[in-house]
């Protein structure tokens, strides 16, 4: 039984090891779970749009819920410029839920909780939502640090601390998505182990907080991958409408 | 003193009402631990930017200590700024 409650973040290789001009791109743990995550998705879709009936079934009702509601996220934070985005947005919320989601089964890996990868999406974000901006509006987008209405003596420390808060966007992407779910992960294994060393007298307490804990986990799952798609959605906003 | 038969069921209706506030309280709570969450983060990230920032700028220009502290109180400056803006986008979505 693993007592530490950080070893559930491991990584490991799993087969061969592959190494391509010294880059190690051994399949791991991590990279299985992206695939089970995938997957799920792959094969939800499939039976959601298999049968296009007129009266869905649930399957089908569920795909459908997920795709209105992401369809009206983009509408209403980013308008109607950003409906060719859908596809990405879409796949994008899809992937962070069903990481998180596939995270809380017992016995399985989130992939959510490291660093390394919410970062890579944030910064696959930022990049993006950067080429959009300068490819609609040309030099024009820098406009965005210049606020308009500020006096000239304070303009160059506005402009500073503009860029600045447009260069923590990435950061502050990834680090709340890692951060909440490595937190909820750790504190659910922390309590279960509380369980097992507090034995069949005093167990029964943080049995009933890994409970509460475990739904409390999958709202959260929930609600950072939608946090996570409204801020894409957000930033996309701002590089196709310019109103400053 | 007997309590008249109106007032029980005023009484009684008034508790149901309080009881349902608490009950959708308790369920909003998650979200606002994650808008809370939200907030923190936005300060964190903007201060260490600038902090980073302004530590690549100082082994540039071998101003050792000077950029680095400049550069973090304008990252606190832009993390407050990304709390207020965050904060307006909140209050609108409400």
């Amino acid at each position: 039984m693993a007592s530490n409650p950080m070893q559930q973040f491991s990584v490991h290789k799993i087969g061969p090891e592959i190494k391509i001009a010294g880059i190690d791109l051994s399949f791991t743990n991590a990279s299985l779970f992206m695939v089970i995550s995938a997957s799920f998705i792959l094969l939800f879709l499939f039976l959601g749009t298999r049968e296009k009936k007129i009266i869905p079934d649930k399957v089908q009702l569920i795909a459908e819920m997920f795709y209105t509601f992401v369809a009206k996220m983009i509408s209403d934070t980013a308008g109607s410029k950003a409906k060719p985005y859908f596809p990405f947005i879409f796949s994008l919320f899809m992937f962070v839920l069903f990481c998180n989601m596939v995270g809380m089964l017992p016995y399985s890996f989130t992939v959510t909780s490291h660093i390394i990868v919410t970062l890579i999406m944030a910064l696959f974000i930022f990049i993006a939502v950067t080429i959009i901006g300068f490819a609609k509006h040309g030099f024009k987008y820098l406009s965005i640090f210049v606020p308009s209405g500020v006096p000239a003596i304070l303009l160059p420390l506005i402009t500073v601390i503009e860029i600045i808060s447009y260069l923590s966007r990435p950061v502050s992407l990834s680090v709340r998505l890692f951060a909440n779910m490595m937190a909820g992960h750790t504190m659910l294994k922390v309590f279960g182990g509380f369980v097992i060393s507090l034995g069949l007298l005093g167990g029964w307490l943080p049995l009933s907080f890994s409970v509460a804990l475990t739904g409390l986990e999958i709202l959260v799952a929930f609600l950072q991958a939608y946090v996570f798609a409204i801020l894409t959605c957000i930033y996309l906003n701002d590089a196709l409408n310019l109103h400053h | 003193m007997t309590i008249p038969e109106d007032f029980k069921t005023r009484l009684k209706i008034a508790k149901s009402k309080i009881e349902k506030q608490v009950q959708s309280d308790k369920e909003k709570r998650g979200t606002f631990m994650g808008s809370a969450f939200k907030l923190g983060t936005e300060l964190v990230a903007a201060v260490a930017v600038g902090t980073i920032f302004g530590f690549i700028l100082d082994s540039w220009f071998g101003t050792k200590p000077w950029l680095i502290i400049i550069f973090f109180f304008l990252g606190a400056a832009a993390g407050m700024l990304n709390v207020i803006r965050t904060a307006n986008r909140m209050q609108k979505e409400d």
